[in-house]
């Protein structure tokens, strides 16, 4: 008898959802074979709408409140770590990779949740302007993010590529093929934390499909691509996004100030004093 | 019955301006005539005469320029931090050494007041050689990391409303972070821009680490489209900073744009209402309104708009509207026809839309391109006048009720460059800079400016700051 086939869904307004489109597309791991929904336009717009209200509450959270989520969700998954191991293995990772992988993710989470309240220490400052005013230059998010991650089987990596606009407020939606099983697993856990609906939505499938719609989407302010994404598609994002200004960029997977600052409007704000 | 008191001129002189009748491009550290042979006529919008002849740049002289550039990028390399910290500060010296000079000229050929060029342009430009010859030294603390790194060769394009000052605000920075430059100036305001290639090789700047060629769009686009350029810095409009985004697409380059706006400049039924009147004044009417950040779109609160609209028009018909050598000018010549027919056409728009104008009394000169003071009322936020940027001394007033009322209007235009906020009352000042949409915000004043102080925009008034430390991202990359 055959392995009875899982459908996986996708992550949108802390729901699990089938692409509205029908498709699907499957991974095949060691012992079965999984099937993903593939991401269609319409499966966008939603991610967009709910985003867009997944960034008003983020966004109007303090940076206390927002890193104490962000470190239970690291509890969470460090709870979780021998299902997450499981995962990585049946997609063919082996045991020690996996769990050096899952190491390093909790690690990251635990970084960039204590990061939240210390960004706006960073990246702004007091401007000793020539004059009698008061002049802050002080950070705000740039809203609705949409990330590439990298498809590789890491959940290190997609923490890497989604907690950077996370962290200083945005909303984030991302798109997973490879990884989408690893991917749907993390949405597990922010859909049991205290994460705002529509803060992180995950979706799933191949980028191709909902390129042109992603990157000519008004209210998606910023679009972070991975640093081996294709330049070809990467240059087709760029012009769309050029159409409304949009920020497009490549990112690094890393853990410093710099990571943020593709994520951020700088505001500056002159008062005069006096008596 | 008591007079009106009439001004007598206060005519600055024109002898300390003395101009060449052909200008070169400033290339590899020389004036150099240009390879396309041709030439163009740089006027005076006060008067419509002649003031000099400046290149032409085609493609063969943007591609020599930035060979140049290239090696100028090798040498500069070479030269210590400190060493470029002082070619800045030397720069910056020889630039208020000769502020009066540089005023006179900037006023001359692009229109703005004498009072304006003198107090505001000059000690703004030489300010921010200062401020960026400080940094040159200190890149590896600006940020907390030593991986940041010049683009190489930096290709600037800037407009004509602010020709020196924006000039500073490129390339002060650019090579205080250790980039090479190719500048182009607007085509109708290139001659302050040739007098400080003179004081760059004055300076004894290493040959190639500025070179400027002059043109028009043209010239513009063979520099955006150069393959050896490796980051591009625009301030112009909206339409052309998308042109040169899509163009830049999947290249890899540097790119910052500081494009349009419609600032919304909103007083509160609570604010010292002289002082709002002043600084709403300002807000549009200075520089003649070509100010990408003027407060164009007047927010007012309901309850005080008859007060506030007999104020502001009383004090608009103080404005002093005329030839920009004269130190009482409040109001210089609009910069080219073409800029002239543009704001007429959307004034046009705003009486045929059903806006009621005011226009200020007073006696055009007869030569040069001249627009009076406006302020509509009775407008509709669909209004062209309200959405478009008119870039003249054209103000647009719409009503509101509550705070939230403000910010929803302030708010619902695709710019986002600057907003001004007036208001005794600090809770509800803070409250509403933090609800704008803007990268800039005045409380309680308006238009200042400062080189510490980053100046850029959200939304489709571009990206990346110009200013402060945060104007140095601007042109510097991470090192992988």
């Amino acid at each position: 008898m055959s392995e009875v086939r899982k459908t996986y869904k996708m992550f949108v307004g802390n729901s699990f959802v089938r692409s509205e489109s029908g498709r699907t597309y499957s991974l095949e791991q060691k012992n079965e074979v999984i099937e993903l929904p593939q991401a269609s336009k319409k499966d966008v717009r939603d991610a967009v709408s709910s985003a867009k209200k997944g960034y008003s509450s983020w966004s109007s959270l303090t940076p206390y409140n927002r890193a104490q989520i962000l470190y239970r969700l690291s509890e969470m998954v460090e709870g979780r770590k021998a299902s997450y191991v499981q995962i990585l293995k049946e997609s063919g990772i082996s045991t020690s990779t996996a769990k050096k992988d899952i190491d390093k993710a909790i690690e990251v989470l635990i970084w960039y949740s204590g990061i939240t309240d210390k960004w706006e220490q960073l990246s702004g400052n007091l401007n000793p302007v020539a004059g009698s005013y008061f002049n802050i230059s002080h950070q705000e998010p740039l809203g609705v993010s949409f990330i590439f991650p990298r498809d590789n089987l890491s959940l290190n990596s997609l923490l890497l590529s989604i907690l950077p606009p996370l962290s200083v407020g945005c909303s984030v939606i991302s798109l997973s093929r490879e990884a989408g099983i690893l991917a749907i697993m993390l949405a597990e856990d922010v859909h049991n934390s205290d994460m705002p609906s529509g803060a992180l939505n995950i979706l799933t499938g191949d980028y191709e499909v909902i390129l042109g719609d992603v990157s000519k989407h008004v209210e998606i302010k910023g679009i972070g691509v991975n640093s081996v994404f294709n330049n070809d598609d990467y240059t087709i994002i760029q012009s769309n996004g050029s159409e409304s200004v949009k920020r497009v960029f490549k990112f690094n997977e890393s853990m410093n100030l710099l990571s943020l600052t593709p994520y951020l409007e700088t505001k500056t704000v002159w008062h005069p004093k006096g008596k | 019955m008591i007079e009106k008191w009439s001004y007598s001129d206060s005519v600055e002189s024109r002898e300390i301006v003395s101009l060449e009748d052909k200008y070169g491009h400033f290339i590899d550290g020389s004036f150099v005539s240009p390879k396309s042979k041709k030439y163009f006529d740089s006027i005076s919008p006060s008067t419509e005469e002649l003031l000099s002849q400046v290149s032409f740049g085609g493609e063969a002289d943007v591609d020599n320029a930035v060979s140049s550039a290239r090696e100028g990028f090798k040498t500069w390399q070479k030269v210590k931090p400190v060493e470029r910290s002082k070619y800045l500060f030397k720069i910056a010296r020889l630039i208020q050494e000769r502020s009066r000079e540089f005023a006179v000229l900037e006023s001359m050929d692009g229109g703005k007041p004498i009072k304006e060029s003198r107090d505001v342009d000059l000690p703004q430009v030489s300010a921010n050689f200062f401020y960026f010859a400080g940094w040159a030294d200190k890149l590896d603390i600006s940020w907390g990391t030593d991986k940041l790194k010049p683009y190489g060769v930096a290709g600037q394009i800037i407009p004509w409303n602010f020709p020196l000052l924006m000039l500073a605000w490129k390339v002060a920075p650019a090579l205080a972070t250790g980039n090479s430059v190719v500048l182009k100036p607007a085509e109708t305001t290139p001659l302050t821009a040739l007098l400080f290639a003179e004081i760059c090789a004055e300076a004894g700047l290493p040959d190639g680490v500025f070179n400027l060629v002059t043109g028009n769009g043209e010239t513009g686009a063979f520099i955006v489209n150069h393959e050896d350029i490796d980051k591009i810095a625009f301030t112009g409009s909206t339409g052309v900073g998308k042109q040169i985004q899509s163009t830049l697409a999947g290249t890899g380059k540097g790119l910052t744009l500081e494009l349009g706006g419609k600032a919304a400049n909103i007083v509160y039924e609570d604010a010292s209402i002289d002082q709002a009147v002043e600084g709403v004044v300002n807000g549009i009417f200075f520089n003649q309104g070509h100010v990408c950040c003027a407060g164009s779109r007047l927010l007012i609160q309901e309850s005080i708009e008859n007060e506030f609209i007999e104020k502001l028009e009383r004090r608009m018909q103080q404005l002093r509207v005329g030839n920009p050598l004269d130190k009482n000018t409040d109001i210089g010549a609009i910069n080219s026809k073409q800029q002239l027919n543009k704001i007429t056409e959307l004034v046009e728009s705003g009486i045929n839309d059903g806006g009621s104008i005011y226009q200020t009394e007073c006696e055009l000169p007869g030569n040069g391109f001249w627009f009076k003071p406006t302020l509509f009322t009775n407008v509709q936020p669909a209004y062209r006048i309200a959405r478009e940027e008119i870039f003249g001394p054209v103000l647009t007033t719409i009503t509101f009720r509550t705070p939230e009322e403000a910010v929803e209007i302030a708010n619902n235009t695709e710019y986002g460059l600057s907003a001004g906020i007036w208001s005794e009352k600090g809770s509800k000042v803070l409250w509403t800079a933090d609800n704008l949409d803007a990268g800039v915000i005045w409380s309680n004043t308006f238009n200042k400016f400062d080189p510490s102080s980053p100046f850029g925009g959200y939304k489709e008034s571009g990206f990346g700051r110009e200013g402060g430390r945060h104007g140095l991202l601007s042109y510097l990359k991470e090192e992988k």
